[in-house]
């Protein structure tokens, strides 16, 4: 019985996957639209795309792209996010700032950023960063606004300087709310790198997915609309199993992505 | 970012934003960057308040709003009311949280083009990206609030004599209000983000076809304008919602 139950939770999303599909092909079935194509004829041209040489080198360019700038982005977020849950006056500093720049679409500054340093990776990438940092700082300075304040006085007691108990308690202690914006910031990183490839029009997978769509080759919208998100599962499910072994300790949490654009 | 404002904080937080206005001035005022790439800040804000008071400028913004306010309110409606569901009932909860383990980590605007072949490049397509990408912080955060509420409250509130349908309304929903205005908050930032760049996508009108026009034609001042415009409109909003924070939530502790 109790196997049978964690059964049906293991593949309760594989099943969720399975009727969105088949919703998916009833609705294509029922409409009729040309420009729609049924769910097993979007399904069917994944593999022509991913056997495309071109297509895969694209869309491998773009993962690539999407990596270095999440990974600078969690190098240059988490410690500004610690530090301004540690002092009430960095806080001050840099909160207006960031509220300003919240709301700015970064994907958007794409056009002007490409005026200054070209289509080519640097600009994209840089688009990544931005749009990744601004909620890893938000989760590290909730984090570390909430380590308690008895673990930082017995490490000063026990003679650790402000960095060290920076790095040795402020960080494992923020570390399950630090993990909870990097998830929210890997989706962000790819919604970004499709939405700029999607502006920049030039190379990478959101550019295929738009120039299928110009040639009215609808399969191959649908068929790289299923792949985009099953990239999207796939690292959102692998960053999971990554933040469930970092932070064992810590109770399970009910956090699911919050998308950001 | 819950600032209690404090003059002093207030002025501090200035500085950053006064710096990097005057770092945007220094660069074209010592010729770092020419001005056709940067356009001095002044120059910028004054075409801003040019354009403000033009009309088709209002219709640009009024086109973006009606997208971002149709969307948002769609998602409110329906993120609150299938996160008390699944909340409420163990079946409900059993479909939606895989169904919402899968959608949510999509990257929504991969879909744009799909809704591009539906529903038309007007309003619609839109809306429905803003609503698709607006929902999953408001459900979730929802359902959260919703799931933690003490269940003394509901208790009480079942010896007051209170029936269980108007157990909901009247205990679990004001409850769940501080989470679910949070979850709001983070849908509001996204709607005005997403409505964005659908619109720098493809669209005829709204901000962000003012920017891709700018950039075609390499106006540079042009294109600051609708950015600054819609980090602007994203302050007003914040504050609304903010403003409406502090009045549905009066008398809670803290909030």
């Amino acid at each position: 019985m109790m196997s049978a139950a964690t059964l049906l939770k293991r593949t309760a999303p594989v099943l969720a996957c399975v009727g969105l599909l088949a919703v998916w092909q009833f609705a294509s079935l029922v409409l009729k639209n040309d420009s729609f194509p049924t769910a097993i004829e979007a399904i069917r041209a994944v593999p022509s795309i991913l056997t495309d040489k071109d297509a895969l080198i694209n869309i491998l360019a773009s993962l690539r792209r999407m990596a270095i700038g999440f990974a600078l982005a969690l190098a240059f977020s988490i410690p500004l996010g610690l530090m301004m849950g540690r002092s009430r006056a960095v806080a001050a500093f840099f909160n207006p700032l960031l509220m300003v720049i919240y709301p700015v679409p970064k994907a958007a500054l794409m056009p002007i950023i490409m005026l200054w340093l070209g289509v080519g990776d640097v600009s994209k990438t840089l688009v990544i960063f931005l749009g990744v940092s601004l909620p890893v700082i938000y989760h590290s300075f909730e984090g570390a606004k909430a380590v308690e304040e008895k673990m930082l006085w017995s490490g000063a007691a026990m003679g650790l300087s402000a960095g060290q108990r920076l790095v040795r308690i402020v960080l494992p202690a923020a570390l399950p709310e630090i993990l909870t914006g990097c998830r929210t910031g890997l989706v962000l990183a790819l919604i970004t790198m499709i939405t700029s490839e999607m502006i920049a029009r030039q190379s990478g997978a959101g550019n295929i997915l738009f120039n299928a769509l110009d040639m009215g080759q609808y399969d191959t919208v649908f068929a790289m609309i299923i792949i985009v998100g099953m990239m999207g599962i796939c690292l959102d499910a692998a960053f999971e199993r990554i933040r469930a072994r970092l932070v064992r300790w810590s109770e399970p949490q009910f956090d699911m992505p919050l998308s950001f654009s | 970012m819950k600032t209690n404002a404090l003059t002093g904080d207030v002025l501090l937080g200035l500085v950053p934003i006064a710096l990097v206005i005057a770092l945007w001035q220094g660069l074209v005022s010592f010729g770092f960057a020419p001005a056709t790439l940067l356009p001095p800040p002044g120059l910028v804000f004054a075409r801003l308040l040019q354009q403000l008071v033009t009309s088709t400028f209002h219709h640009e913004i009024a086109a973006t709003l009606i997208r971002l306010f149709g969307g948002f309110s769609i998602a409110v409606i329906l993120g609150v009311s299938i996160g008390i569901a699944a909340a409420a009932n163990p079946a409900i909860n059993a479909v939606v949280r895989p169904i919402v383990r899968v959608l949510a980590p999509l990257p929504k605007v991969a879909l744009y083009p799909a809704l591009l072949l539906l529903l038309g490049f007007k309003h619609e397509s839109k809306i429905v990206l803003v609503a698709a990408d607006a929902l999953f912080p408001i459900l979730l955060s929802t359902y959260y609030g919703a799931s933690t509420v003490e269940q003394k409250l509901i208790w009480s509130a079942m010896a007051a004599g209170t029936p269980r349908r108007e157990i909901l309304f009247k205990v679990v929903l004001p409850a769940a209000m501080p989470s679910i205005l949070t979850g709001c908050r983070i849908g509001l930032v996204i709607s005005c983000i997403v409505v964005f760049l659908a619109e720098m996508i493809t669209s005829t009108d709204g901000l962000g076809h003012m920017l891709v026009t700018a950039a075609r034609t390499f106006q540079a001042v042009d294109m600051f304008v609708p950015l600054i415009t819609i980090s602007l409109l994203g302050l007003i909003l914040n504050g609304l919602l903010q403003a409406l924070r502090s009045y549905l939530l009066r008398g809670f502790p803290e909030a």
